[in-house]
């Protein structure tokens, strides 16, 4: 695993904008993270999403530049593979192997492991969440839960500085959730999260609000997740469902 | 018809993957090298016992897989009975049977991975020309991999139907089961990309 506090491990976004169809979904921003744990929140369609593509390299954006621990990672692909991890919403968009071992073991070969390598890897994470008897499991037999598990097992195996989750709760039970989250607090790495549920952000030092692609509030985690609560629900009492998208 | 790797563990899963592959290659060229019909039963008949010997977990799962051959099967066999030539239909359909259940045998016994070396192995000549055979060892595990997985989205689908209408869905769905698997595809794409996409791997730990 890298070390932890890296002088390089900042990311930044400078004047970000990202379009789809000729439409802004997203930007400008322009935001420098270094914090550990920095949480996303924002009402559907507010750009959350497009943010994690972004910052994952998934994406190009449109104009400005992103820099995730010194490198561009929508350009520089295998220097993303050692910096940045990304856990879907929906882990069966995620999990590609038929097998919890293979599915752990793809990134690794990425990387340009050995297969000597990539098996001991691959033990080791199993064995750090106890989980040593789902290495033969079939990835389609697991829960919801287990699937995401063995995604975020996946993702932390290849060793990257940042990790990216998308809404990683939804559709998962209370218990379920929780015990995610025990095992999310023990990532040495930097997590950038997108959730709906201001309690998944327990420990969290910064929140970013977006609203519409514009940044609305940034700043402690608390004070913002109070302010963003409080206008859920008064706009939970406004009928906006009915605005289409034009 | 083709279905993922059985997680009932059998004798045949711990037999090399290039040995299976060359076996069933070998079977098959000999199957279709004949047209005794006495041979062709003989070899659906070893095939069944090849199934029976991995248990009968293993079997049952087997014929499921196989099941949706049948169509195909009535078809050759009414097209032959149409046409008076019995004997032909019987070998082809003792052929078509015993071949595509060895496949399928092979399948169920062979990690996915296993299968992705065994064609990079063959794959080595192109990569001494210099070309990546990274996306083609790729490509040939997700079909492996997605079968089952569009086959039960057009299964979901028809219960979406089937919820809101008394009659059984036909050519309507598939418009959105087309849509569903681009849909997938899409997914898959962004999962592989967050992974690296088709990095060619050094080839010195390829081979081993």
């Amino acid at each position: 695993m890298a070390p932890f506090d890296r002088p390089d491990d900042l990311l930044r976004l400078e004047d970000l904008r990202v379009a789809h169809d000729g439409r802004d979904v997203l930007g400008p921003l322009t935001l420098d993270i270094t914090a550990r744990r920095t949480g996303i929140v924002g009402r559907n369609g507010s750009g959350k999403t497009t943010l994690a593509r972004v910052v994952a390299g998934l994406q190009a954006p449109t104009a400005g530049r992103v820099t995730l621990s010194g490198i561009d990672p929508a350009k520089d692909r295998r220097g993303a593979l050692d910096r940045v991890g990304i856990l879907f919403q929906n882990p069966d968009h995620q999990i590609i192997f038929p097998t919890v071992e293979e599915e752990i073991t793809f990134g690794l070969r990425q990387q340009g492991r050995s297969k000597a390598e990539a098996a001991a890897a691959v033990t080791a994470i199993l064995t750090r969440f106890d989980k040593l008897h789902w290495r033969a499991a079939a990835t389609h037999s697991l829960s919801q839960g287990q699937k995401q598990l063995v995604c975020l097992m996946a993702v932390l195996v290849m060793g990257p500085r940042w990790i990216v989750l998308d809404e990683p709760f939804s559709g998962l039970d209370i218990a379920t959730r929780l015990q995610l989250m025990r095992h999310m607090a023990r990532i040495e790495a930097r997590i950038l999260m997108i959730s709906h549920d201001p309690e998944s952000f327990a420990g969290y030092d910064r929140v970013i609000w977006l609203e519409g692609g514009a940044l609305r509030e940034d700043g402690p985690a608390a004070p913002v997740l109070a302010r963003f609560t409080a206008q859920m629900r008064q706009w939970g009492d406004a009928d906006d469902l009915s605005h289409l998208a034009g | 018809m083709i279905s993922l790797t059985s997680p009932v563990e059998t004798w045949a899963h711990r037999w090399p993957a290039g040995l299976k592959l060359g076996l069933m290659s070998l079977a098959t060229v000999a199957l279709f090298a004949t047209e005794d019909p006495a041979i062709l039963g003989a070899s659906a008949v070893g095939v069944a016992l090849l199934y029976a010997s991995a248990g009968t977990r293993f079997a049952r799962a087997g014929a499921r897989q196989l099941w949706p051959l049948w169509p195909f099967l009535v078809l050759i066999a009414l097209w032959h009975g149409l046409t008076g030539q019995v004997a032909a239909g019987v070998a082809l359909t003792l052929r078509l049977l015993a071949a595509v259940a060895l496949a399928n045998f092979v399948t169920m016994t062979t990690r996915l991975s296993a299968m992705i070396e065994v064609a990079a192995v063959l794959l080595a000549p192109f990569r001494r020309l210099g070309l990546s055979t990274r996306a083609l060892e790729i490509s040939i595990a997700l079909v492996i991999r997605f079968t089952p997985a569009i086959a039960r989205k057009g299964g979901l689908l028809s219960e979406a139907w089937r919820a809101r209408s008394r009659r059984r869905p036909g050519w309507q769905i598939v418009m959105s089961l087309a849509a569903l698997a681009i849909d997938d595809a899409d997914h898959v794409a962004d999962a592989l990309k967050a992974r690296g996409g088709v990095l060619p791997i050094p080839d010195t730990d390829q081979k081993g």
